[in-house]
C-alpha cells in the first residue's frame, strides 16, 4: 500500500503540473510557435535575396473564405514586376493579434507589412509599434484624397498617417426578397416608421415567420453602436463611457419591444437569427458584408441595403476596416520602397478583394464600373456616415461589459436602464488603470 | 540485489526523453509563467519592469478590475466543476458497466460509439450542439413541441445554460472516462464475484463491496483528471453561450485569456493562471486525502 501511495502522489503532481502548464504556459507556446515560423521565413528570405529580388513579408488574418482573394492580388503583383517578391502569410483569424504581438516583440523576424483593423491602429501607434506612412505614400504616389475620408481621419494621429484602408465593412441590412414579395412590400425600409410597419407585415406567427429576429449576442457589437449613434447618443464621451444615456436605453427598449410585439421570438441564442434567416423564417437581419457568400451558397433570394435610420437624430452606421500598416521596426529603404510599390499597385488593382463580398475604400475603385456592377456597391452608400469604434486605449475590454448586460436586457432579465448602468459600473473598473 | 552501474545508466537513458520533454514543455513554461507573473508584462511594450507581487495583490484587492475579472470567472467555473465532476464520474462508470455487460461482439462497437465524440474538435462539437439547442429552430425544442411541451431556452436561460453546457461536456468527453473505467472493471478478479455469489450477495452489494473498492485508485485518477479538465472549461461556453445569459457562464479561462491577449496584460493574466493552478493542486490533494485517508497516504 505504501508503494502504491507514493506512486499516486507522483501521479497527482504530474497531472496537476500538466494542468498548470496548460494554463500558465500559454504565452510561451505562442512564443515558440512564432519564432519557429519566423526562422522559416528568415531562411527563405536569404534564399530569395540571392536571386536578386527584395523579399517582403506580408501578414494578414484572412483565414476565412476571403484569403484566396488577397492571395490573387499578391500573386498578380509578384507576376507584374521582378524587383520585389511579396510573401503572403495568412495567420488564423482568431489568433492574429496574439501572433502579431509576439512577432513584434521578437522584432527580428517580424512582418514588413501587416493588415490591421482600423480600431487597433491607435493602440499599436500609442505603444510605438507602427510607423507613419506619409513619406512612403508620397514617394509611391498614394494620396489620402483617393480614399474614403472616415478611415483616413481615424488613422491620422497627431497629423501623421498610419494606415491605408483596403475596405470598409459596415453593418448592412440583408432581406429575404421572397418574404418581402409575399407581404406585399415593394420598397426597402429606410427609416423607423417604414421598418416598424414592414416587420409587422412580414411577421406570420402561424407559419413561424418573423419580420426581424433580434440577436441577443454577436453581431450586437455592430448593431448597438449603430442604433445609439443614430439616436444621437455616444458610446464614449471623451473621458468616460456614455452608453447608459437615455438615447441608448431607448434603442434597447425598441429592440426589446420587437420581441414583446412578437415580431421577433424571445430567447434568441448565438446565431439563432442567422439560422432562421437561412431557413426563410426571418425576413430581415443586420450583419456584416462577410455574410454574403454564405447566403449565396445557400441559394437564398436576398437583397443587400444600407441599415435603415432607426434612431431619430442622424444617419449613422458602425463599421470596421482592414488597413495596411507598417511596423516601426521596418527601416530598410529597399523594403520600404517595395511596400510603397505594392500598396500603389493594390490601390488600383483591388477589385479581386471586392469579389470576396467587401466594399472597397479606394475611391477610384468605388467609382469604377466593375465595382458598381457588384451587389455590395449598395453598401458604399453608407460610407459618408460610417463610424468606427471609439478611439480609446483598451476599448475592447472597456466595452466588454456592454455585451453581457445588453444580453440580459434583450432576454428580459433586467430593465434596459439598469442593465446599462450595471455595465457602465463594470466599464469604470476596466478604465481604472 | 544492488543495481549495477550499467543497468543504472541504461535505465536513466530510458527516462531521458521524457525528462527532456518535461523540462522543455512543462517545467520551463511553468517557471517562465511564474517569472512573467512578477513583471508588468504588457505585450506591446518594449520594457517589462519587475513589479514583485503586485499583480497578485491586485487580484486580491477588492473592487479592482483584476479582482472582479478573476473572482466572477472563478465563481462561474466552480459552479460548473461542482455539477460536472460527479456526473462525469457517475456517467462514465455507468456507461462502462453497461458496455461491459454487452455481448462481446457489440462491446467493441458501442465502446467506439461512445468514444468518437472525444476525438472531435471543439468547433465541430459547437456546431452540432448549437443546432441541437437552438431555441427557435433546434432539434430538441422541435421534438418538445411535437410532444406538446414548451420550448426550453437551452442556451439563453438559467439554469438551462448550465444544464446544456454539462450535457455537451458529458457527450464530448465521457468516452475518456469510460475507457479508463472499462479497463479498471476488467481487472477486478472474477473469483471475488464468484465467492460473493456463493455467499448469496446481491448485485448491488457486489458493486458496493467488491467493484468500488477494487477500482478505487482508478476512481481517484478519473476524479482528479475530471476536476482538472472541468476547471479548464473554455470552449463550451466560449462557443455556445458566449458567456451568457448576461455573464453567468463567463468562466475563468475566458477572462484570463481576454486579459492576456485582448487587454494584453500578460503579467497579470499569468498571475491569475498561477493562482488557478494552485487552486487545482489544492483540490486534487484534498480529493486524494479524502479517498485514502491520512495514514495510508504517507
Amino acid at each position: 500500500m505504501r508503494k502504491k501511495g507514493s506512486m499516486l502522489v507522483t501521479l497527482i503532481i504530474m497531472v496537476t503540473l500538466i494542468a498548470a502548464g496548460c494554463s500558465g504556459g500559454n504565452t510561451n507556446n505562442t512564443t515558440n510557435d512564432s519564432t519557429s515560423q519566423g526562422n522559416k521565413s528568415q531562411s527563405s528570405n536569404s534564399e530569395n535575396t540571392k536571386k536578386g529580388k527584395t523579399k517582403l513579408l506580408f501578414w494578414s488574418p484572412f483565414s476565412g473564405a476571403d484569403g484566396p482573394f488577397m492571395k490573387n492580388i499578391v500573386d498578380s503583383y509578384n507576376a507584374s514586376q521582378d524587383q520585389y517578391s511579396m510573401e503572403f502569410v495568412i495567420q488564423p483569424n482568431g489568433e492574429y493579434y496574439k501572433m502579431l504581438d509576439v512577432a513584434l516583440n521578437a522584432s527580428k523576424d517580424s512582418p514588413d507589412l501587416v493588415i490591421m483593423h482600423l480600431d487597433q491602429i491607435p493602440t499599436y501607434q500609442s505603444k510605438g509599434q507602427l510607423q507613419a506612412i506619409d513619406d512612403l505614400a508620397a514617394n509611391a504616389g498614394i494620396s489620402k484624397a483617393d480614399y474614403v475620408e472616415a478611415p483616413i481621419d481615424y488613422a491620422t494621429i497627431d497629423g501623421k498617417w498610419y494606415g491605408i484602408p483596403l475596405d470598409i465593412h459596415p453593418l448592412v441590412m440583408y432581406y429575404n426578397k421572397d418574404l418581402f414579395e409575399k407581404a406585399g412590400i415593394t420598397s426597402v425600409p429606410t427609416n423607423r416608421a417604414e421598418f416598424d410597419a414592414a416587420v409587422e407585415k412580414l411577421t406570420d406567427q402561424q407559419a413561424n415567420v418573423y419580420g426581424y429576429v433580434v440577436p441577443t449576442l454577436w453581431p450586437q457589437q455592430f448593431i448597438f453602436p449603430t442604433l445609439v449613434w443614430q439616436n444621437g447618443g455616444e458610446l464614449w464621451d471623451g473621458d468616460n463611457v456614455a452608453y447608459n444615456s437615455p438615447e441608448a436605453v431607448e434603442m434597447i427598449e425598441w429592440m426589446r419591444g420587437l420581441i414583446d410585439k412578437g415580431v421577433s421570438p424571445s430567447n434568441v441564442q448565438q446565431d439563432g437569427e442567422n439560422t432562421l434567416f437561412l431557413q426563410g423564417k426571418n425576413a430581415i437581419q443586420f450583419n456584416g458584408p462577410w455574410m454574403k457568400s454564405q447566403f449565396d451558397e445557400a441559394g437564398l433570394n436576398f437583397g443587400v441595403a444600407p441599415v435603415p435610420q432607426i434612431g431619430k437624430a442622424k444617419p449613422a452606421v458602425f463599421g470596421g476596416s482592414h488597413n495596411f500598416a507598417i511596423p516601426q521596426g521596418v527601416t530598410d529603404e529597399g523594403i520600404l520602397a517595395g511596400i510603397g510599390d505594392f500598396l500603389k499597385y493594390v490601390s488600383s488593382n483591388s477589385l479581386d478583394w471586392a469579389e470576396s463580398g467587401q466594399a472597397l475604400a479606394s475611391k477610384p475603385m468605388l467609382e469604377s464600373a466593375e465595382f458598381k456592377a457588384l451587389p455590395q456597391s449598395a453598401i458604399a452608400e453608407s460610407f459618408s456616415y460610417v463610424q468606427f469604434a471609439p478611439n480609446v486605449l483598451n476599448w475592447p475590454t472597456i466595452s466588454e461589459p456592454i455585451w453581457g448586460e445588453l444580453n440580459n436586457a434583450l432576454l428580459g432579465n433586467k430593465p434596459a436602464q439598469q442593465a446599462m448602468d450595471d455595465a457602465a459600473a463594470k466599464s469604470q473598473q476596466a478604465i481604472g488603470k | 540485489m544492488k543495481p549495477t552501474l550499467k543497468s543504472r545508466i541504461s535505465s536513466s537513458l530510458f527516462a531521458l526523453p521524457y525528462t527532456l520533454c518535461f523540462a522543455a514543455f512543462l517545467l520551463f513554461p511553468i517557471c517562465y509563467g511564474f517569472y512573467i507573473s512578477l513583471h508588468d508584462f504588457e505585450l506591446l511594450s518594449k520594457e517589462h519592469p519587475f513589479v514583485g507581487l503586485s499583480n497578485y495583490i491586485a487580484i486580491f484587492t477588492p473592487n479592482s478590475y483584476e479582482n472582479a475579472l478573476f473572482f466572477r470567472g472563478l465563481w462561474a467555473t466552480i459552479q460548473f466543476v461542482i455539477f460536472s465532476v460527479p456526473l462525469l464520474i457517475i456517467a462514465g462508470l455507468a456507461i462502462a458497466m453497461l458496455v461491459n455487460a454487452l455481448p462481446s461482439k457489440l462491446r467493441g462497437l458501442f465502446r467506439t460509439f461512445y468514444f468518437i465524440p472525444y476525438a472531435l474538435s471543439a468547433s465541430v462539437m459547437a456546431v452540432i450542439w448549437l443546432m441541437m439547442f437552438d431555441t427557435n429552430a433546434g432539434f430538441l425544442n422541435s421534438m418538445l413541441q411535437k410532444l406538446g411541451g414548451q420550448s426550453i431556452p437551452w442556451l439563453t436561460g438559467t439554469p438551462w445554460a448550465w444544464v446544456s453546457l454539462i450535457i455537451t461536456t458529458l457527450w464530448w468527453t465521457i468516452g475518456f472516462n469510460m475507457i479508463i473505467f472499462i479497463n479498471a472493471l476488467n481487472q477486478v478478479p472474477e473469483d471475488y464475484y464468484e465467492a460473493a455469489s456463493i455467499d448469496g450477495a446481491s448485485s448491488w452489494s457486489k458493486f458496493i463491496y467488491i467493484t468500488l473498492p477494487t477500482i478505487r485508485p482508478v476512481m481517484l485518477f478519473v476524479m482528479i483528471t475530471s476536476t482538472i479538465a472541468s476547471f479548464n472549461i473554455y470552449a463550451q461556453p466560449f462557443l455556445l453561450t458566449r458567456g451568457g445569459p448576461g455573464d453567468t457562464t463567463r468562466v475563468l479561462l475566458i477572462n484570463v485569456l481576454d486579459h492576456a491577449f485582448i487587454r494584453k496584460e500578460v503579467g497579470s493574466a499569468s498571475a491569475m493562471a498561477i493562482i488557478m493552478a494552485l487552486i487545482i493542486i489544492i483540490i486534487s490533494l484534498v480529493q486524494y486525502r479524502l479517498t485514502y485517508g491520512r495514514k495510508e497516504g504517507n
